[in-house]
């Protein structure tokens, strides 16, 4: 059984241990370490896709970026009683709440949607340059720390784009999340699949940083309905009062392009581009 | 935006007078209307001209093509076979042979050949990858990758996205795109059709391509609101629109049907001497007359008073005067940013669309070559690649 007194006996170097809520796939623990100070553990359960764990830990350990947690060491436990073989993880812990928990008390200010931006941009600099497309940027996987910086989480489905691809090449969808991911990601296009997905992924979440609504699932019935709204309309980006040069408007504008090409060439394009946005007096 | 000259059937002397006058230009060979020797002493008298430079399409667009003049050149392959050719010497030797023919003739840059594509599909691009690959080597001039693709092709998202995502592998400097007209149209009248060329044009700049569109007409002035780095036109018809049959030897020339037209570039529109006759007798002609600006003096004793059609305005001026006043209109279509190069298109729109009005309210048409049908399908293209792409233009215009 997976308790905080079973995760301390494994792990002595660790103290202050107390359990995270945690999804489907994993036990997640936030601890000290004796060494790398705040940490996350993080135990995938046994009926995890055990290839798509190993990517996960091969992507984050790739990108060396100072906007992603780093993971400090990783391993595995046989036959955990009453659960089974486990992979762990520990990677360094980042102290505050997901951008889906701050949007619950409403849109982002200017300031606040800009460093999110460029922060994320810093990471997707950081992660393209390792041959790595994340697939799923959202407000749930980027955390605002309590300094105010921005991270990138969960790597979970990243591609890395000099391996084979995990996802079956006959599926008619590719992972990612509905409303997030683009045309060439949801219709499984690996072929197509760059850097730029996460470039539009990461302006819908700007978006919906912006009017606190996200503007694909906003009113749509089902499922379908988003995919044909990304499929058939660019991002409806709304007019930004405070966005003077109108530049904020233009690079989402460009990094929410159905089409791939009509987006910034990379992150790092889009980098340069935000950081060159003057900030609203009144931020 | 540059005009270079397409050349086409009886324009040996155009090319090397409006060059002159011009005081340099490029001329595009056409090897379909030039033989060996002409290639070679029209390309001497034009690169002899101050800042005169040529360039060669090498017309490989239909390899079975039976047109005599074009297949008789050394460059043509003897025959060609579909399995073989793309893998074998005969791919080499065709480069070699054309990679000399540019070096002899002194070519700016070295286009190459490549296949008319009806549709865009795995084996066009695989052509495409072999060509300029193969290139490389007998690489001693910039490499022009000709794109080259029919009507449905255009007008197919999918096909433009995948030409571009290929482009992005291509080790070229530049695109020589080439786009057959629906329906045979010299006018277009398929946004659609338009705003994908556009979209093509920006896409391959934005790769950092230059792009020189072959076969052009003045609606494709258009392409200097997606940084098109020049267009190609000249005389007939079949050398400001992309005919692929006229590869073919039983291509019905349209020379047969000779009609002088009369180009007023605030109009956007031709005209049949007659019409002017008409414009005279409503008291308009004078509206007709090109602004002086365009530095057209070839269409003046149209406008001496005298009734036009009473003049005798030759075939050759009518040409010129298209020439002279396309490349006026060409150079000075691309303005400083995106955005004042995509509103001076619009208001040259509106205001062909206003004088379009009061001369069909006298009576004075273009027929075909009347731009007023064009109007609202350039319109509906530039606001399409102002969504699109616009933001990308506006942002790297002075890098494009």
């Amino acid at each position: 059984m997976v308790t905080t007194a079973w995760v301390a006996s494994q792990f002595p170097e660790l103290s202050a241990i107390t359990e995270y809520p945690h999804g489907g796939q994993k036990w997640v623990f936030g601890a000290t370490h004796h060494h790398d100070g705040a940490v996350v553990i993080k135990l995938i359960k046994p009926d995890t896709n055990a290839d798509r764990v190993q990517r996960e830990i091969l992507a984050v350990t790739q990108v060396r970026s100072p906007r992603i947690p780093t993971i400090f060491e990783q391993g595995s436990l046989k036959a955990v009683a009453g659960v089974g073989d486990v992979v762990w993880i520990r990677e360094q812990r980042v102290d505050g709440e997901n951008v889906r928990q701050v949007l619950a008390r409403g849109p982002l200010g200017p300031a606040e949607v800009l460093r999110l931006g460029q922060h994320v941009l810093e990471a997707l600099t950081d992660v393209a340059q390792a041959r790595i497309v994340h697939r799923d940027v959202k407000p749930e996987n980027i955390m605002r720390a309590t300094d105010g910086t921005y991270w990138l989480l969960d790597f979970g489905i990243a591609r890395h784009l000099e391996l084979t691809s995990l996802t079956a090449t006959a599926a008619l969808s590719g992972p990612g999340t509905l409303g997030y991911a683009p045309p060439e990601q949801f219709r499984n296009q690996k072929r197509e699949l760059d850097e730029r997905a996460d470039l539009f992924a990461l302006a819908v979440t700007l978006v919906e940083s912006l009017t606190g609504t996200h503007p694909y699932r906003e009113g749509a019935r089902d499922r379908p309905e988003v995919l044909r709204r990304i499929e058939q309309a660019p991002l409806p980006v709304p007019v930004i009062a405070w966005d003077a040069t109108g530049k904020l408007f233009d690079l989402l504008t460009a990094m929410g392009q159905r089409r791939k090409d009509c987006r910034p060439r990379g992150a790092a394009e889009a980098l340069t581009w935000i950081k060159e946005i003057p900030m609203p007096a009144a931020a | 935006m540059e005009l270079q000259l397409q050349f086409g059937f009886g324009m040996m002397d155009h090319s090397r007078s409006m060059i002159d006058a011009w005081n340099g230009g490029t001329v595009v060979l056409s090897p379909r209307d030039l033989s060996a020797v002409q290639l070679e002493r029209l390309a001497g008298d034009v690169t002899s001209l101050p800042n005169g430079r040529v360039l060669l399409d090498p017309q490989f667009y239909l390899p079975h093509a039976d047109h005599e003049r074009l297949t008789s050149h050394d460059y043509w392959p003897a025959s060609y076979d579909t399995n073989d050719f793309w893998s074998g010497a005969e791919l080499r030797q065709l480069i070699a042979k054309l990679s000399d023919l540019n070096r002899k003739l002194a070519c700016e840059a070295f286009i190459l050949p490549s296949l008319f594509a009806e549709r865009v599909d795995e084996d066009w691009l695989a052509q495409q990858k072999v060509i300029i690959d193969e290139a490389q080597d007998s690489c001693d001039r910039p490499l022009f990758a000709t794109v080259a693709l029919g009507a449905d092709a255009v007008k197919s998202d999918e096909s433009i996205d995948e030409v571009l995502a290929a482009a992005e592998t291509w080790s070229v400097a530049g695109v020589y795109l080439v786009c057959e007209h629906p329906k045979g149209e010299y006018l277009l009248t398929d946004p659609t059709w338009l705003s994908n060329v556009l979209d093509l044009v920006a896409g391959f700049r934005l790769k950092g391509k230059s792009v020189i569109v072959g076969y052009c007409n003045h609606q494709m002035l258009a392409l200097a609101c997606v940084g098109a780095n020049a267009i190609a036109s000249g005389t007939w018809m079949n050398v400001r629109s992309f005919p692929p049959a006229k590869f073919r030897a039983q291509y019905e020339e349209e020379i047969k049907q000779r009609a002088i037209w009369y180009y007023c570039p605030q109009a956007l529109s031709e005209y049949k001497v007659p019409f002017l006759d008409i414009a005279k007798k409503q008291g308009v002609l004078a509206q007709l007359r090109a602004p002086e600006e365009l530095g057209s003096t070839y269409a003046d004793t149209l406008f001496s008073g005298v009734q036009p059609t009473a003049v005798n305005w030759a075939e050759q001026s009518a040409f010129r005067h298209y020439l002279q006043c396309l490349r006026a209109q060409a150079t000075g279509a691309r303005l400083d940013s995106f955005d004042a190069t995509a509103d001076a298109h619009e208001r040259a729109l509106d205001s062909a669309e206003a004088l379009l009005e009061l001369l069909h309210r006298v009576g004075v048409r273009g027929q075909l070559r009347d731009f007023a049908n064009a109007i609202d399908v350039n319109r509906a293209a530039l606001n399409v690649i102002r969504s699109s792409r616009g933001p990308m233009l506006r942002r790297n215009w002075a890098a494009i």
